[in-house]
């Protein structure tokens, strides 16, 4: 989901259709924007996916913001610079930290599986997918969240630390479950150490392909397959030598050169629906 | 014997408060050594806390140009150093291009400790976003010329058994041949030292800088931030032997559960604590009667030191009476996202040299913590199977069990 800066403060207060138990109203008070992106996505996702009566209890949460908490740097800099030591606020550090945007999805969902934020900066989607893939392969978990986040454009914040105008807070959140146990449409399958076949993509859309994978490129990724309303379709995105990762829609046709196609990628839309992603068979 | 497809350590590289090789950091871990003082780096007149567990320079590693080295943020010097260490130790560093080698680094607050760095020498980096162009694993990575995938994590101070376990699974899946794992943190900045000290997490016993981590003793009053970091070359049992590599451990079990409570605050409930522990160890195929020495993550303060023990007890039940425990925090200072690390480092000295660091600063035990402390003085003992508790904010809960190979 996108949210602008005027909608903010609302979804702080009410980030989506919290199942069970109510969410105390300051729960986010000091959260980040990113965080509050972030859970609203984790909501959307379970409504929109029809998760509402799937119990988290063991899930893992794996969150991947970037550039999280520079707003709020660049206002706490400037106050430490003319207050000092006691100018800093002891929200800072429980908020704008790596791990702060899994904590808070882990608290607000009550997991109790394992949490932890990767990543943070540029390269961040490839490393939490690699990391909750195989999280949620080797540990046996029953699910593992992957929520995404950043703050687009990445824009130079205001001196009193608030993003810039025209600023909208992304958050994207993908239910991964094991593939034996799931029969979403959607699968993710990461390949490591199998170099790709030069020949199924042209060196062009390759380098392309590699380049600039973030948030927004997921999107239009997972926006590609949405929009396929028949066959099989696998859109790739090459990390480095021999890593990849793959999305699959389950269908009739399969084709890498579909989506090392410059033209079509470029008429992608920017924004995506979210439904449930599936781990794929190793 | 272990299994062929087991991953064992083959390699490490540190530098910590105690010393910037793995036989310094034995050295003094089990001489009881503090390597807490005031901080030195900066103005902490007006800090509540004004000490810490701190790094000098960083050494530059043989074959870098110091004057690049130099201009590096002090955390990816710890890095570069710790990386290059490791690999070193390992025998890897020659052929680290003819294997896929992975990097999996705790790194907790990467940007804000860039930002906070440039500004405090007088730049505007957090205005400037056109600057943040690559992350210092992602450099990292591309300088040492390493060709598998990377990632940093973290759950805060349990963030280095949150990367070994990455790298172990990795290594598992086939993903890497060869993984680098641990976890690096410069975190004594001014502001953070602020931060923390706001929060009244911090030890503010100032006047005695060497007394004042004192985990599981009466007189604690907060924990003691410190810089360090541990990196360690991980490759399956089969791999290492075949190389003739020598062996710390083999990294046999692992954890990890949240409390879903409180960003901040321990949770109440013992359970999710509990259930880390107790997977750790089925993991690793071990009751708890197997354990030879329990390193804690007991940082000092008031409320987590007994909540652990509680954990503790329920877990091990009468065992817990003859498990030898100690925590090298009291020592180290606090490490935050490198603590786990650290300790984990801890726990192959153990074993290396069949003695048990001791928890320094002992002298009145906390009746709530009671357990079976190595209070003050290393203490012979062979060790076979370690386990090391890391919990943090955010509620994360980690339990990593070492054995020896």
């Amino acid at each position: 989901m996108r949210v602008g800066l005027e909608a903010l403060p609302e979804l702080r207060r009410h980030p989506g259709p919290v199942r069970g138990e109510p969410l105390p109203t300051s729960f986010l008070k000091h959260a980040d924007e990113q965080t509050v992106a972030g859970l609203a996505a984790v909501y959307k996702a379970i409504h929109t996916a029809g998760l509402q009566s799937t119990n988290f209890r063991d899930w893992g949460v794996a969150a991947a913001p970037r550039f999280l908490g520079r707003p709020a740097m660049a206002a706490a800099l400037q106050r430490f610079q003319t207050e000092g030591a006691w100018g800093v606020s002891p929200h800072l550090i429980p908020h704008r930290s790596l791990h702060s945007i899994s904590g808070t999805v882990s608290q607000a969902l009550k997991i109790h599986g394992p949490n932890f934020g990767v990543g943070g900066g540029p390269g961040g989607v490839a490393e939490v997918l690699l990391a909750a893939t195989a999280m949620l392969e080797c540990q046996k978990l029953p699910g593992v969240w992957v929520v995404l986040t950043c703050l687009d454009p990445e824009q130079a914040p205001d001196q009193a630390g608030k993003p810039a105008e025209g600023t909208q807070c992304v958050g994207l959140a993908l239910a991964l479950t094991p593939i034996r146990t799931s029969g979403s449409r959607i699968r993710l399958r990461v390949v490591c150490g199998t170099p790709v076949r030069e020949s199924l993509v042209a060196s062009e859309a390759r380098d392309a392909l590699r380049s600039g994978f973030d948030l927004p490129r997921l999107e239009a990724l997972l926006r590609l397959l949405h929009s396929e309303s028949s066959g099989d379709t696998r859109v790739v995105q090459l990390l480095d030598p021999g890593s990849r990762i793959e999305l699959l829609q389950t269908g009739v046709t399969s084709l890498l050169d579909r989506t090392a196609a410059p033209a079509r990628q470029r008429s992608l839309s920017p924004q995506a629906d979210l439904g449930q992603v599936v781990l794929a068979d190793r | 014997m272990s299994h062929p497809s087991a991953v064992w350590i083959t390699g490490v590289g540190t530098a910590t408060p105690l010393g910037n090789t793995y036989a310094d950091f034995g050295n003094h871990l089990l001489a009881g050594r503090s390597g807490v003082d005031r901080v030195q780096r900066f103005d902490v007149s007006e800090h509540p806390s004004q000490i810490a567990g701190q790094l000098g320079e960083v050494p530059c590693p043989d074959e870098v140009d110091t004057e690049e080295f130099a201009r590096l943020h002090r955390l990816e010097q710890l890095m570069r150093w710790c990386c290059m260490g490791a690999l070193r130790d390992s025998g890897w560093w020659e052929r680290r291009r003819e294997v896929r080698i992975g990097l999996a680094l705790g790194v907790g607050a990467e940007w804000l400790e860039v930002w906070e760095a440039d500004a405090l020498a007088g730049g505007r980096r957090v205005w400037q976003p056109e600057l943040d162009v690559e992350s210092m694993i992602g450099r990292t990575r591309r300088v040492l010329g390493l060709t598998g995938p990377v990632v940093s994590v973290s759950a805060a101070c349990a963030s280095g058994n949150v990367a070994l376990a990455q790298a172990r699974n990795w290594l598992e899946l086939g993903w890497v041949d060869v993984c680098l794992a641990g976890a690096c943190d410069m975190a004594v900045t001014p502001m953070a030292l602020a931060g923390f000290g706001n929060l009244r997490a911090l030890s503010r016993r100032n006047a005695e800088p060497q007394a004042a981590s004192r985990p599981f003793d009466r007189q604690r009053d907060g924990f003691v931030m410190g810089d360090g970091g541990a990196v360690f070359v991980l490759e399956s049992a089969g791999s290492a032997r075949r190389r003739g590599a020598r062996a710390y451990a083999e990294v046999a079990g692992y954890g990890a559960r949240s409390d879903a409570f409180n960003m901040v605050i321990p949770s109440p409930d013992p359970e999710p604590a509990m259930a880390a522990v107790r997977e750790a160890l089925d993991d690793a195929g071990c009751n708890p009667g197997d354990v030879d020495y329990i390193n804690a993550h007991a940082t000092s303060t008031p409320v987590g030191d007994i909540a652990e023990a509680r954990v503790l007890r329920a877990v091990f039940g009468a065992a817990v009476e003859r498990v030898p425990i100690s925590s090298t925090k009291s020592m180290t200072g606090h490490l935050l996202t490198a603590a786990a690390a650290v300790e984990a480092l801890a726990c192959l000295v153990a074993m290396e040299r069949s003695a048990l660091p001791p928890t320094i600063n002992l002298h009145e035990p906390d009746p709530e913590c009671n357990l079976c402390h190595v209070a003050n003085e290393a203490r012979p003992a062979k060790v076979r199977v370690a386990m090391s508790n890391s919990f943090g904010f955010g509620g994360s809960n980690t339990c990593l069990v070492l054995k020896a190979v």
